[in-house]
């Protein structure tokens, strides 16, 4: 009864999008067409076929590599009016506080989200031997995360936040995210329920892992009273609400860009290196440690505030103690290449997995130090911690995000090379090469201010004025709008270098002489 | 030892599930760690070192020529 009904429902999904892609193409083009067609032409063809959905992959594929670009652009701008602070053009739409909030939502979740939402469905098919459990709720997800993207591209110019450092978008868009997200888990966990393998690879233990934790995380910290369709108040008051807004914040870096990550990691790291993952023993022990530990890391944020003393501690001894797995981790990675550390000189899209990996480990050994009181003394309230974000989410987040879309755009689109190799080259130095430059930037600014700011004169007196402090920040500001730029440049390249592989491979197509599957 | 002092009376029912989340998960650590490193489940957690690699004998099938 349930069962032609459930089948119903999908057809009709699935030829709705059919129908959408059919009015897209004419205003797209060529683009669009091959899309399409991949779309409508798989089949099987052998005896015991495996049949995939890999369709919406693409296309959330091609959306991260789109939001990249958009996202580190509006990060290079906001930047450049830190340096630069007439670019705000006295335009309330475009100032630092309207527009930050739009970067850190573009990149994080509509950037990485694409790119996790492409591997992830890409990862649950293949591991499992199956198609997904619904292919039209895959693109319910897919339009339902970018109309919260637009939605946030209308809102937070115009002012509507919630105030939440992460989740700052207003209680309709919440809730609306609360549905996608949960389409998306739904998918992914029942897909792995119909598996055809015994095992569940690791990879989906991070993503579904992710998945639990991100749904529980983002309702509780987004539970709101509302006063108007744009407007709300957060249903926790005074210290609680901080605590639950950083329980939230370390968690959504914890479970969204570091596990679900490194779900991508462990399987497009063996996958390109062409070797089995060093330790399988590892990797499970990796993630029950995370999963375990990652939640009691948010008051680390809170220390020296109204906070009770011993949860800040509790917070930074747990930190610590992240540092083990979390570079057990990083090993189990880099060691995957052994043997096969020759590739690196011709493999750029190994190049990306591996430096990701290098990213990571230093990441997750400095923020555990900047958890520490004695240091976060030093360092909290200043640029050291911008630059530590941006070490993870450059160096980390986007890294292995490239290495995985660089790696799927061939397979998907069934080419042995893309467009140009060399691109790929030039986007990774361009990358590793504008992470650096922005990093460091943060960290001598960082360490500058906080020193200044500490400063004491023999009568007891602060040395410095806090706009002294501004002032010494100028050169590195333009630094890291300098490194921030020549990161975007990068992702123009490999938006430039995916579009012109896939319409390569269209015209292939249309000429009859099929690309040959990776 | 005040400052890991423990007032038993004083304990809210948030204080206790806390305490029972706390135990839960470090028990569940323990027993990770446990299952991970027993000899005896290693070839067990091995076996399954090179899945991501052997999806490439049947991914195939299932996609455009």
């Amino acid at each position: 009864m349930i069962a032609p009904f459930l089948e119903s429902c999908k057809k009709a999904v699935r030829e709705r999008c059919v129908r959408h892609i059919r009015q897209l193409q004419s205003v797209f083009g060529a683009f669009i067409v091959n899309l399409l067609e991949e779309e409508t032409t798989v089949e099987a063809t052998q005896a015991t076929p495996v049949k995939y959905d890999m369709e919406v992959v693409r296309w959330f594929t091609i959306a991260a590599a789109i939001y990249a670009v958009v996202g580190t652009l509006i990060g290079v701008y906001i930047a450049s009016e830190l340096a630069w602070p007439f670019l705000n053009f006295d335009m309330e739409w475009i100032t630092f506080g309207r527009l930050r909030p739009l970067h850190t939502n573009a990149v994080i979740f509509a950037f990485g989200g694409c790119a996790l939402m492409a591997t992830g469905f890409y990862m649950v098919q293949r591991t499992g031997s199956t198609k997904l459990w619904s292919n039209g709720l895959a693109w319910f997800t897919f339009w339902g995360w970018n109309l919260i993207i637009v939605s946030a591209v209308v809102t937070l110019p115009l002012g509507m936040t919630s105030g939440k450092e992460y989740a700052e978008l207003e209680w309709p868009i919440d809730i609306l995210i609360a549905v996608v997200w949960l389409s998306f888990g739904l998918n992914h966990i029942m897909t792995v329920a119909i598996r055809k393998t015994s095992h569940i690879y690791v990879s989906n233990w991070f993503t579904m892992g992710m998945i639990v934790m991100i749904t529980y995380l983002h309702v509780v910290n987004s539970m709101a009273i509302p006063v108007s369709l744009t407007n709300s108040f957060s249903v926790f008051t005074g210290v609680q609400d901080a605590m639950v807004q950083w329980w939230w914040g370390h968690n959504a870096v914890g479970f969204y860009l570091t596990g679900g990550f490194l779900g991508i990691m462990y399987y497009f790291v063996p996958k390109q290196a062409g070797r089995p993952v060093f330790s399988y023993r590892l990797s499970v022990l990796h993630f029950w440690a995370l999963t375990f530990g990652y939640v009691w890391l948010g008051a680390h944020h809170l220390q020296y505030t109204a906070l009770p003393d011993w949860t800040g501690s509790l917070g930074a001894a747990v930190s610590l103690a992240m540092i083990i797995p979390s570079w057990g981790g990083a090993m189990n990675g880099m060691m995957t290449l052994s043997g096969a550390w020759d590739k690196l000189r011709t493999d750029y899209i190994l190049r990306f997995l591996v430096v990701a990996l290098a990213f990571y480990a230093m990441s997750t050994f400095e923020g555990p130090v900047m958890s520490i009181k004695s240091v976060n003394a030093l360092s909290h309230y200043t640029d050291w911690t911008v630059g530590h974000v941006h070490s993870g989410a450059l160096g980390w987040m986007a890294m292995v995000a490239y290495g995985a879309m660089y790696h799927m755009v061939k397979k998907l689109w069934g080419v042995e090379k893309m467009y140009s190799e060399g691109l790929v080259n030039v986007h990774f130095w361009l990358a590793t090469i504008g992470t650096v430059v922005y990093v460091v930037a943060m960290w001598v600014s960082g360490i500058m201010q906080g020193l200044m700011w500490r400063d004491y004169d023999e009568y007891g007196t602060l040395t410095y004025t806090f706009v002294e402090s501004v002032s010494a920040m100028h050169p590195y500001y333009a630094m890291r709008a300098i490194g921030g730029m020549i990161f975007n440049l990068g992702t123009w390249i490999a938006l430039f270098n995916i579009v012109m592989t896939v319409r390569q491979a269209s015209a292939l197509r249309s000429s009859g002489a099929v690309p040959a599957k990776a | 030892m005040g400052y890991l002092g423990m007032d038993v009376a004083a304990m809210t029912t948030n204080d206790w599930l806390g305490v029972f989340f706390v135990l839960v998960s470090a028990i569940g650590m323990v027993a990770v760690y446990f299952m991970v490193f027993r000899p005896a489940n290693k070839s067990a957690f091995e076996s399954q070192r090179s899945m991501a690699l052997d999806d490439e004998d049947h991914i195939n099938v299932g996609e455009k020529r």
